[in-house]
């Protein structure tokens, strides 16, 4: 059964600049996005910034009318049913605010008790075991503003989920927090959907994604470039295969002398310190490592490897196209 | 139920939320110094000029004061929590909209009539103010009134920081317009014909007058007319601050208007 439903969803900023001299600026952020959520369904939405994934939220949530098109969450129309869709749903967003900084974590889920309405009986039990689930128990009478990021976005997590919604969207929520943290977040991210919540979440690493998502739509531009599972992602590319070669002091020259081998679509230069990491994309049966080690003659060589394409790839590869 | 427990439990939470900042360090220059240092400023620029009395400026200006936390509070509990990103998050929840927003003014009444009792008590202890025992009930529900009205304005003026993000400033300008208008330290009849014409619509003109014959030994009867003038004045302020809140939600849905803090 479908949980999330999106139908051409369009939406269209309008600002205006200027004082005497009104100028009116139109900006497409979304630009006829459709998809489908299954219920129990772990949906990414990944894209750069400025691709539309928080405004596609936005409207999901009802903080935002789309300027065109539909879209359902458990049924019930985002526009005409708003308050239905609103009990329904929890929304998690990432970075250090969004929270009451002077208020205890547990003053925090208080408030957001009454506004979601949970019963007064029920309240103690239920924020007692959300702290748990977010490991959060024992700071709960701390105020907010001491708390680090990783603490803060557990408890917004914990805050989305009081009224125990059906649907969660969660926007970026590692954004910023150090590995150690967002290891425990997607841990928690994960045990969501072992409970039976519907989890759209948007994200920009993707090894999150790979790990998380059960299917991923790409957003570029405001429109949807690709959908499908993390291994249909990875087959969509046309890369082959993925040779690194570590160099050290490598230059402009040689670079564009190895985007000129016969097979090799791409060639990414990322740096690591004294070290630059040659990154280049090959086609299929493509076979141009000797090729390229013998064009690096007189450039210290590290190690030399090949690798699979990952869905990192796949995703540089799909929002560049033009 | 739930909209009742909004109402109250929510509307001191949110209070907590953005106010517990206020150590005594600020609290009390804010909320005890500031109106005593108006109240001493008005009386004795009276003394000098010969003209009025002490109650006549404690009375104005105790009851302005309170203007402070019912204008700045409410709109801060709006404004502040647009810069913090909390009011988003708010409003999706399912919260019926009117016990959140009224919610919120309970406390900030509260705050407003604790600041201007401590103006009035400031009177009675060091300036030339006495009033009668049998006043005290019937004045300290004017006060009330005054302090609930005000939250009116208040409320309407926290609507606005919906759309706009010059909150306090608006709350200084509002604050000299009932400082002016009021009759806080000119009374209503000596003021020019339109501005007397237009102080009855402001907040806290009734409740002055009805403070300050009280004050006098006037009775609860006596001065009713007053008092329901100004509870009047404070629900069509309320009232058009709760429609405010309603069309510039649904204004912030069509244009995005929350997210440009």
């Amino acid at each position: 059964m479908t949980a999330v439903e999106a139908r051409d969803l369009r939406r269209t900023f309008r600002t205006r600049t200027g004082v005497l001299r009104r100028t009116a600026t139109e900006v497409e952020a979304v630009r006829g996005v459709s998809f489908d959520i299954q219920r129990g369904e772990l949906f990414g939405l990944l894209g750069p910034n400025g691709a539309g994934k928080t405004t596609t939220i936005k409207m999901l949530i009802t903080l935002l009318l789309p300027t065109s098109g539909t879209a359902r969450v458990l049924g019930h129309d985002v526009v005409a049913d708003v308050r239905e869709v609103r009990r329904r749903i929890g929304y998690v967003f990432g970075g250090d605010r969004g929270l009451y900084e002077r208020l205890s974590a547990l003053d925090n889920l208080r408030y957001f008790s009454e506004l979601y309405g949970v019963p007064p009986r029920e309240q103690k039990a239920r924020i007692g075991e959300l702290l748990e689930m977010v490991g959060l128990t024992g700071r709960e009478r701390e105020r907010v503003e001491g708390f680090s990021r990783g603490m803060r976005q557990r408890l917004h997590i914990a805050r989305g989920l009081l009224h125990d919604p059906e649907v969660l969207f969660l926007d970026e929520p590692s954004i910023g927090i150090d590995p150690v943290g967002a290891r425990e977040l997607r841990a928690t991210i994960a045990s969501l959907i072992d409970v039976g919540k519907t989890v759209l979440l948007t994200t920009h690493y993707m090894f999150e994604a790979d790990e998380l998502c059960d299917r991923i739509a790409v957003i570029r531009a405001g429109e949807i470039v690709a959908e499908g599972t993390p291994g249909d992602l990875k087959r969509l590319v046309t890369v082959g295969s993925v040779v690194e070669i570590e160099t050290y002091g490598v230059g402009e020259a040689a670079v564009a002398d190895l985007g000129a081998i016969t097979g090799v679509q791409s060639v990414a230069v990322e740096e690591r310190g004294q070290m630059q990491v040659l990154i280049l994309h090959c086609a299929r049966d493509a076979e141009v490592t000797q090729a390229a080690l013998s064009r690096l003659d007189g450039v210290r060589v590290g190690r030399v490897g090949t690798r699979e394409p990952t869905l990192e790839d796949a995703y540089v590869e799909l929002v560049s196209r033009t | 139920m739930t909209t009742l427990r909004i109402l109250l439990v929510g509307g001191l939470m949110s209070y907590r939320a953005m106010f517990n900042w206020l150590s005594p360090w600020i609290l009390i220059p804010s909320m005890i110094v500031s109106p005593i240092c108006q109240i001493l400023l008005f009386a004795y620029i009276g003394r000098s000029a010969g003209v009025g009395n002490d109650e006549f400026y404690v009375m104005g200006n105790a009851l302005n004061y309170a203007a402070i936390p019912c204008l700045f509070a409410m709109s801060a509990t709006i404004e502040g929590e647009r810069e913090g990103r909390t009011l988003s998050v708010v409003l999706t929840t399912p919260a019926a909209r009117i016990p959140l927003f009224l919610g919120r003014a309970l406390p900030v009444i509260v705050n407003g009539w604790a600041v201007a009792m401590v103006g009035v008590v400031f009177g009675l202890l060091v300036l030339d103010v006495h009033i009668p025992g049998s006043s005290w009930p019937a004045l300290l529900l004017v006060i009330t009134v005054a302090s609930a009205s005000c939250t009116g304005l208040g409320l309407a003026m926290g609507a606005v920081a919906l759309r706009v993000r010059e909150g306090a400033v608006l709350g200084n300008v509002l604050f000299c317009l009932l400082l002016v208008f009021s009759g806080v330290s000119v009374a209503v009849d000596d003021l020019p014909g339109w501005m007397a014409a237009v102080s009855p619509w402001f907040p806290l003109t009734h409740a002055i007058e009805a403070a300050r014959e009280v004050a006098d030994g006037a009775a609860l009867a006596d001065v009713i007319g007053l008092v329901v003038r100004e509870i009047g004045v404070g629900a069509l302020y309320a009232a058009a601050g709760l429609l405010l809140l309603r069309w510039l939600e649904d204004q912030s849905r069509r244009h995005a208007t929350l997210e440009r803090v």
